[in-house]
């Protein structure tokens, strides 16, 4: 009995062009409820799934101008599952009427001995905070609503105070460079979502 | 052929590597090549009835970490390694430091941080060779290549049911005597540090890693001599 051969070559690398198209809002306390009855309504999963994660924002700062960032993020009530590494690049300068930020993104499934192996690298955390809240899905979109708090001591996640009064809301979406129609897609939904929270899309430059 | 040349200096690792695995050395054989030991072996293996199942590839590529860190202080490596045990796995190592196990999107982030690690290419080593099964155990057999230079023979023996490093190294150890020339190879190093004693993939690949950086030192130490 001949057993199957095995895969010949380990497989390497990802895809480098994946784009994350985002638009981002919020919603005060008081309309959470709203919102989250309506996203209900249109997104794909019954139930939204709730997630409580802590994300820490790493820097490397090389003899170029500005540090290098990434931001590892893990679960907290989901203790088990792998830690998440995420790259994201300079918000792409291109079209003004594109509806939603494109920027690059690179992310990565990483095991527990990531914070360890970031500051082995030269890493040096320069921000953490806590994020609770929920997820729906519609197809390739996603949306996330999440209240921030703040860690009063470093590395205790136990103890944290809220940011503000409000929720972010971001739809973001990952697909390859070049599908543009996905920013009509998500500008769409965007309008089914008025009045209850207006999505835009935010330069994060222009906040700094 | 210019390898025949090598053959006395150039050392062949055994990695011994089991579901709980271990990695090792042992030498080419008198007079013969690279090519026609792992022959050899690979023959004592099906005369022992272990069946071949396709082939293996473990590599391994340095990163050297030029932009950062103080001066003064010794150049960090970073060993990006991949194994086609674990094909949708990306390891990520420093040499006695901690070991990353990514997914292999670990590849694109390594390039988009290429300005902060250089990716040193003539570095690249790389095993390649047969899977056997026999039994319980898998043993694969495989020629260690840097630069396209066979520079040694690695082979890695994993017990499968057992994940407990201690308790089967004896059992690899007879296994072994059965195929392997002479040279047996011992404990290696890291088991005495391993507290819970689980086995997990990162610890071969910390095993091929040692043997790779032998293979690395072998061929700098030889390389001034052969010029």
């Amino acid at each position: 009995m001949e057993a199957p051969p095995v895969a010949v070559m380990p497989v390497t690398g990802g895809s480098i062009h994946m784009m994350e198209y985002l638009l981002q809002g919020s919603v005060l306390d008081q309309a959470l409820e709203s919102l989250l009855h309506r996203l209900r309504g249109l997104c794909d999963n019954m139930e939204p799934e709730s997630f409580v994660d802590h994300e820490m924002v790493f820097l490397l700062k090389g003899q170029q101008g500005s540090p290098f960032i990434l931001r590892a993020r893990h679960s907290l009530d989901r203790p088990v599952a792998p830690w998440h590494l995420r790259y994201l690049g300079q918000p792409e300068v291109g079209d003004k009427s594109r509806h939603a930020l494109v920027r690059n993104c690179v992310d990565v499934s990483a095991s527990h001995s990531l914070h360890d192996f970031l500051l082995e690298m030269g890493f040096r955390m320069d921000h953490e905070f806590v994020a609770k809240g929920h997820i729906f899905r519609k197809g390739a979109l996603k949306v996330v609503v999440f209240k921030l708090f703040r860690i009063l001591l470093p590395g205790n996640t136990e103890n944290t105070e809220p940011l503000s009064l409000s929720n972010l809301v971001e739809l973001s979406v990952l697909a390859p460079a070049g599908q543009d129609t996905v920013s009509d897609d998500m500008r769409n939904f965007a309008e089914q979502l008025k009045p209850l929270v207006h999505l835009d899309k935010i330069d994060p430059k222009r906040l700094m | 052929m210019c390898l025949t040349l090598c053959v006395c200096v150039c050392v062949c690792e055994i990695v011994i590597v089991f579901c709980a695995r271990s990695v090792s050395q042992v030498p080419v054989a008198e007079g013969k090549s690279v090519q026609q030991t792992v022959e050899m072996l690979n023959r004592k293996l099906e005369q022992l009835g272990a069946v071949k199942q396709g082939n293996f590839c473990v590599d391994c590529e340095t990163y050297h970490a030029g932009a950062i860190g103080s001066p003064g202080q010794p150049p960090k490596f970073l060993y990006v390694m991949h194994n086609s045990e674990a094909p949708l796995s990306c390891f990520a190592l420093f040499e006695n430091g901690p070991c990353l196990v990514a997914d292999p999107n670990f590849d694109v982030l390594m390039i988009k941080l290429k300005s902060y690690f250089q990716n040193a290419k003539s570095n690249k080593v790389e095993s390649r060779g047969a899977r056997y099964q026999y039994c319980d155990f898998l043993v694969k057999v495989g020629t260690a290549t840097i630069a396209s230079s066979a520079r040694g023979i690695t082979v890695e023996v994993e017990y499968c049911p057992c994940v407990t490093a201690n308790d089967c190294w004896n059992l690899l150890m007879e296994f072994m005597q059965s195929f392997l020339p002479s040279h047996i190879p011992g404990v290696p190093s890291m088991f005495g540090v391993k507290t819970d004693g689980v086995y997990s993939p990162s610890d071969t690949m910390a095993q091929y890693l040692e043997l790779f950086s032998k293979l690395r030192k072998q061929q700098a130490a030889t390389g001034s001599g052969m010029r």
